[in-house]
């Protein structure tokens, strides 16, 4: 089983993701902002949640989420989520 | 009310192809009676993907049963299920294209989103999946966009003016206006239009679910718990006269053309603004001669999205004032699903089935009142009630909103 990264450096990704789409300073972004405090539209918080997908190779729940509103904290904490899913279903005894 | 008679513009043939399978009544016997057609997706890759459900035409269609072996290679699904309901309509009004010179004076206008996205994926898929080096030489014929319309034309020796209109899920509506200008206007007399949408393939599905807009179970429109839209395919054609051609030939009349409003939010290309939909209600009205306490029903375009519903609500609380409140709102796309492009030809036959038969369709699903849809959405069971004049509205990505207003025919 490969060890999983920490929360820490999950959460340095995903705020390296936000940077480059709202084009603001890493140091401008913290765990407790929102999507929509950060000026990302709906469009662009959808073109987010590809990035942080496409780079973490996860995928996240459809419902239960408004990405809108939540916090960057609570994208580390999906990142987090979807990957140890995503591990229980590989080690699986099936 | 009085209708100037070269800008009244008769119905006389509808035909659809839809979720509930084959023909106009069985779309709208099935709506009236509060039925669904959103099923478990049916698709090869389905285990795979993570839509769950859609509106699909049955399996039990079958294009070698309505299709020569000669036309039927040049048919993507969506020029299929334009001419089936084509064909349906045109059989309905009666006309007779063979004699004089009335093929001269009838237009083709037929909406799509997409167009030929089946053939599309499938040459795609040739080309990067199996490495093929050569595609179908019918591709670049099945896939465009105006070949729904042109098929059409040539089906039935159609020579007026014959196109498309794209305005993605306000396809129909835009469609429907184009042809009646040209009505208006005295350049056609008779004009086929309509809107076909057949595009749940693999990449389109993969597409829709990358936007995070649909839901996994049912449609919910204006309901507190709604989770998104379903996608759909379809079509449904419309056969309009000048009202003086269809009264000179009697012509059984399904309902008056009365108006059309058309607007684009010029703002988000996807978040709806309800200045936008109000206005293109308020035209509509306008070019019809209505107040807006003449209208009886409003079928919503209601897709079952957060932003939608609640964005409509209050769209027609503006364009109503007072009588948004004692307004027949419903949503057919709860039982329909969301056909995008062919949407707005679903629920136009859901209007004219309303007017002759007394009868609203209901809001499939609503089952928790939300703050932010007020409004009397005919929840779940359909309601007796005499419907004179209706409102359908169509809006779209893009910002794109339009909207038509039928009266009985008298």
């Amino acid at each position: 089983m490969t060890e999983l990264p920490s929360s820490d450096a999950v959460r340095d990704d995903v705020i390296a993701i936000v940077a480059k789409q709202t084009k603001l300073d890493v140091a401008t972004i913290h765990a407790d902002s929102t999507l929509k405090d950060l000026g990302v539209a709906s469009l662009d918080a959808i073109e987010v949640i590809f990035d942080i997908e496409e780079f973490f190779d996860v995928t996240f729940p459809d419902q239960g989420t408004n990405f809108d509103t939540d916090t960057v904290q609570h994208l580390v904490d999906a990142v987090m989520a979807a990957q140890q899913a995503k591990a229980a279903g590989a080690d699986g005894a099936t | 009310m009085s209708e100037s008679p070269s800008r009244s513009i008769a119905i006389t043939g509808m035909g659809a192809i839809s979720p509930f399978g084959e023909g106009a009544e069985t779309l709208w016997q099935a709506l009236r009676t509060g039925s669904t057609g959103i099923r478990p997706l049916r698709h090869e890759r389905a285990a795979e993907l993570r839509v769950r459900v859609a509106g699909q035409v049955p399996e039990s269609f079958d294009p070698t049963a309505h299709f020569s072996e000669r036309l039927l290679p040049m048919l993507d699904r969506t020029s299929q299920f334009a001419l089936f309901a084509a064909n349906e309509a045109i059989t309905q009004s009666g006309l007779d294209f063979k004699t004089g010179s009335l093929a001269q004076r009838t237009g083709v206008v037929v909406g799509t989103g997409v167009g030929g996205e089946t053939t599309q994926d499938e040459q795609s898929r040739r080309l990067y999946a199996d490495n093929a080096t050569r595609v179908h030489p019918l591709s670049i014929i099945r896939l465009m966009t105006n070949a729904p319309a042109s098929q059409i034309s040539i089906a039935h020796g159609l020579r007026g003016p014959s196109f498309a209109v794209a305005s993605a899920c306000a396809s129909t509506h835009h469609s429907i206006a184009q042809a009646a200008m040209m009505i208006r206007t005295g350049l056609i007399d008779v004009a086929i239009t309509g809107g076909s949408e057949a595009c749940l393939t693999y990449g389109a599905l993969r597409a829709w679910e990358a936007m995070r807009v649909l839901a996994d179970d049912c449609c919910r429109p204006f309901s507190a718990n709604r989770r998104g839209l379903v996608l759909a395919e379809g079509a449904g054609i419309f056969v309009l006269e000048s009202m003086s051609h269809a009264r000179q030939r009697g012509a059984t009349i399904l309902g008056e053309l009365a108006g059309f409003g058309m607007t684009a939010d010029a703002g988000d290309i996807v978040a709806p603004d309800s200045r936008g939909a109000a206005a293109a209600m308020v035209q509509a009205m306008i070019d019809a001669g209505l107040a807006p306490q003449d209208v009886d029903y409003i079928n919503a375009h209601g897709t079952g999205t957060v932003a939608n519903d609640a964005t409509e609500t209050a769209a027609i609380h503006a364009a109503f004032g007072t009588h948004a409140t004692r307004l027949a709102i419903s949503s057919t796309k709860s039982m329909h699903g969301h056909a995008l492009g062919a949407s707005g030809a679903l629920e136009l036959v859901a209007v004219l089935g309303a007017m002759r038969d007394s009868m609203v369709a209901p809001t499939a699903n609503l089952d928790q009142a939300d703050p932010a849809c007020d409004l009397d959405y005919v929840p779940n069971t359909a309601r007796a009630m005499s419907v004179r004049t209706a409102l359908s509205n169509s809006f779209a990505f893009g910002g794109l909103n339009a909207v038509l207003a039928i009266r009985a025919s008298a």
